[in-house]
């Protein structure tokens, strides 16, 4: 019987997650893309495998192969439709409304249900393809209802001007996972409408606060207000990680699996901390970097006698380093996701894994096996609308 | 094992697939592979050829091994001698076992294809024709006027401010003398706006709506207003037959589609701009022949030579060289040769054309951006280069 308590430990590291993001990246642009299927593959396999309940890691089986499979799929489904209604979406936004913005508020309300409906089907597949204990994850079909119900809570929090998206959150998030297995076992997501909203408290006070600052410092001249103004900001700041940390708790804890229950204590600053040391890491690479290229380029020009004063010399001088600009364009970019993902996205996924434990885990042997979820389409949709997992 | 003694047993951590059940089995190397002998069941033996190490693990300190033909048994593998000894015997650990059949993955590929070329190049282009027809005279404007943003903003090197447009009152009136010559107010559902923008670039272009855009560059290289007055004349020639209309409706149909199929790979905008400009240039040659065909009937009832068209693009073509073959599908005005024929076949014989812009004007267009006209323009000189067939 395994113990009543299961610890979830996490052996990610940066390095490596820095060189397989660096290698499948590469892979990726000289492939034109093609190589995406097996990166995300790749990656996804470390991050599962990084985090382990109870000692034994997640695993993803999800084949590349089935995703590009899945993405042609899509496609040619997907290009008919975003070719028509593209076009019939600009001809009515100019046609009616005079103007482009319109085009593009339509464009996207018009792929809004088929956004939910992929990110479901996403869901389905990478739930169908993770395992623990030998033992598959699964989401029940259920992806229009998903959409609809993603199509009113959203256009209700669009409404409030945000304000009810701890609703939204909390909504949807029971639709999801009221709809997960592990195994024959299905997860219940517990929790009162009102839950999630002391979650946002310290984005509704700055907000708040930055209103009436802001509303005090054009109504009256006083830098004091300015500076209350200013200082909200920071708040804010704290506010979106103190959200995720503690929404995060929130929904975990009201979440049952059997008579197994989660405990987590995710910590704001933490999370604050692990944004601004990636960032501050990111920006210095690039500065350095930049003063490296910079030293180069101008060692370069000072040894071919480059005669600034004459503009001729421009237009071969451009032509001769078009390829390097595309070069690099393709190394800043390449790079920078390398970083992201080493430096924000893996630390945030191991203080989330490691204050994370299971409690009441006694049953967990009596757990079955379900059936293989064979999903032909995978994350197709979401592949080709590009609004898939992060990861 | 007869030749050297046989290693002690480890133990590692197995699990089975049917149950969430993790068993302690003690792992033993024999001659045909892995032996497994679970607490209270019979031993299993996992052949060497069969065993598969899972890649992309994130800790290094296990192994995590499983059955080649059995999808869900897993062995964790801790023991650092075993470890060593599988990388050694196991032939085929690294081996990947394909799901997918590759003629499947072929038949979607091949849908996918038809399917996307399908649409670029038959669908999209039919209903962008239909509805550039249908689109009501305000709705172009609006389209033009966004189109037009865009394009000095690309255009501008800092991408801040928009390339300027050349304000000078002389040279914008004797340009519009020059449309007032050429008088197609007929053919058109709205007011042409001319802008001359300041930019080197030797080349003009129509926008929706019935803007036409000239760049310095092409007035510079002009050495006749007459010649000016072609490349006006073409330009009409295209927004009487809606051409930048259908242009823009096209291409909004076709990017949605191409940035299906390319993801966001490198942001995918390289790519993206690349192929679309392919698809453009390839598809509008009528469209260019058929504007030729306007313009020189509209410069013999203005009493222009038609030949003036094929002296402007010898000039271009003296500029820049003739594009065929891969080069051609990336200019959007190929087979200049051909045009340049078609031109002077156009000039009616016996009748006698004038020139279009008096001196005075004709100055005043060529320093339309503030610059002084070019030296060898003095216009006291009689022409260098009489109209081929005008005399």
């Amino acid at each position: 019987m395994p113990p009543a308590s299961l610890n979830v430990t996490y052996s990610g590291r940066k390095g490596p997650m820095l060189g397989l993001a660096l290698k499948t990246g590469f892979l990726t642009i000289v492939t034109l893309g093609i190589y995406r299927f097996w990166a995300k593959t790749r990656l996804r396999r470390y991050y599962w495998s990084a985090i382990r309940p109870g000692g034994i890691p997640l695993e993803y089986v999800g084949d590349p192969l089935e995703k590009l499979l899945g993405f042609l799929v899509a496609v040619v489904f997907m290009a008919f439709y975003i070719g028509v209604v593209n076009l019939i979406l600009m001809y009515v936004s100019f046609a009616l409304l005079n103007g482009n913005v319109a085009a593009y508020l339509l464009s996207f309300a018009g792929l809004a249900p088929i956004i939910f409906f992929a990110q479901y089907r996403a869901r389905r597949y990478i739930l169908a393809r993770t395992r623990w204990r030998g033992i598959r994850f699964g989401l029940e079909p259920g992806a229009w209802g998903y959409a609809w119900r993603a199509m009113v809570h959203w256009g209700l929090a669009i409404l409030t001007v945000g304000l009810a998206w701890p609703l939204t959150t909390l909504w949807l998030e029971k639709y999801r996972t009221n709809h997960t297995y592990y195994g024959d076992l299905r997860f219940v997501q517990g929790g009162r409408r009102g839950m999630l909203f002391a979650s946002m408290k310290h984005i509704y006070y700055p907000l708040g606060l930055s209103a009436i600052a802001g509303g005090m410092a054009a109504a009256f001249e006083n830098p004091a207000w300015i500076a209350v103004f200013v200082l909200t900001v920071p708040w804010l700041v704290y506010g979106l990680a103190y959200w995720r940390a503690d929404s995060f708790k929130r929904l975990t804890e009201a979440k049952q699996l059997g008579e197994m229950r989660f405990r987590t204590a995710p910590r704001p600053w933490t999370i604050v901390g692990i944004y601004a040391l990636g960032w501050l890491l990111i920006y210095l690479v690039f500065t350095g970097l930049m003063i490296v290229i910079a030293g180069v380029v101008l060692a370069a020009v000072g040894g071919t006698g480059f005669d600034f004063e004459n503009p001729e010399q421009f237009e071969p001088v451009m032509t001769a380093i078009a390829p390097t600009v595309v070069i690099v364009y393709f190394a800043i970019f390449l790079g920078y996701r390398a970083m992201t993902h080493a430096w924000i996205t893996l630390p945030i996924a191991a203080h989330f894994a490691e204050v994370t434990r299971i409690v009441n885990a006694g049953d967990l042997h009596q757990i079955t096996q379900r059936d293989r979820d064979e999903f032909a389409e995978a994350e197709g949709f979401a592949e080709a609308l590009d609004v898939g997992a992060a990861i | 094992m007869t030749d050297s003694p046989a290693p002690p047993a480890v133990f590692a951590d197995f699990v089975g697939g049917d149950r969430a059940v993790l068993t302690r089995v003690s792992v033993r190397l024999s001659a045909e592979g892995l032996d497994l002998s679970p607490p209270d069941g019979k031993t299993l033996i996992w052949p060497w050829a069969e065993l598969r190490a899972e890649p992309d693990q994130a800790d290094t300190e296990t192994l995590v091994i499983s059955r080649s033909g059995d999808r869900l048994s897993r062995l964790y593998l801790r023991d650092k001698n075993v470890q060593a000894q599988l990388r050694t015997r196991a032939p085929h650990l690294k081996r990947r076992d394909r799901a997918i059949s590759i003629p499947r993955l072929m038949a979607w590929a091949g849908g996918a294809a038809a399917s996307v070329t399908a649409i670029i190049f038959v669908l999209v282009p039919m209903m962008a024709a239909q509805l550039a027809v249908m689109l009501p005279p305000e709705g172009e404007k609006a389209l033009g006027d966004t189109t037009f943003e865009q394009i000095r903003m690309a255009l501008d090197e800092t991408g801040l401010v928009g390339t300027p447009i050349c304000e000078a009152p002389a040279g914008n009136a004797a340009m519009q003398a020059m449309y007032d010559r050429l008088n197609p107010a007929s053919d058109l559902p709205y007011e042409v706006q001319i802008h001359i923008l300041d930019h080197d670039m030797v080349n003009a272009f129509a926008l929706p709506g019935g803007r036409i855009v000239f760049f310095r560059g092409l007035i510079e290289q002009a050495e006749t207003p007459e010649e000016i007055a072609a490349v006006l004349a073409h330009e009409i020639g295209h927004v009487v037959n809606r051409d930048p209309t259908r242009d823009a409706l096209r291409s909004a149909g076709s990017l949605g589609v191409l940035g299906l199929l390319f993801g966001d790979f490198a942001g995918g905008t390289i790519a993206l701009f690349l192929a679309n400009q392919l698809i453009n240039a390839s598809y509008s040659q009528s469209a260019e022949a058929t504007a030729d065909d306007y313009a020189h009937d509209l410069l013999d009832r203005a009493g222009v030579s038609p030949a003036a068209l094929g002296t402007m693009f010898e000039r271009l073509l003296a500029e820049h060289g003739d594009a065929e073959g891969i080069v051609a599908h990336f200019m959007s005005h190929p087979q200049m040769g051909k045009r340049i024929a078609a031109a002077q076949a156009a000039v009616v014989d016996g009748r006698q054309y004038g020139s279009v812009l008096g001196a005075s004007e004709w100055r005043a267009l060529q320093s339309v951006c503030g610059d002084a006209p070019k030296g060898q323009q003095d216009p006291d000189l009689p022409e260098k280069k009489p109209w081929p067939g005008s005399d």
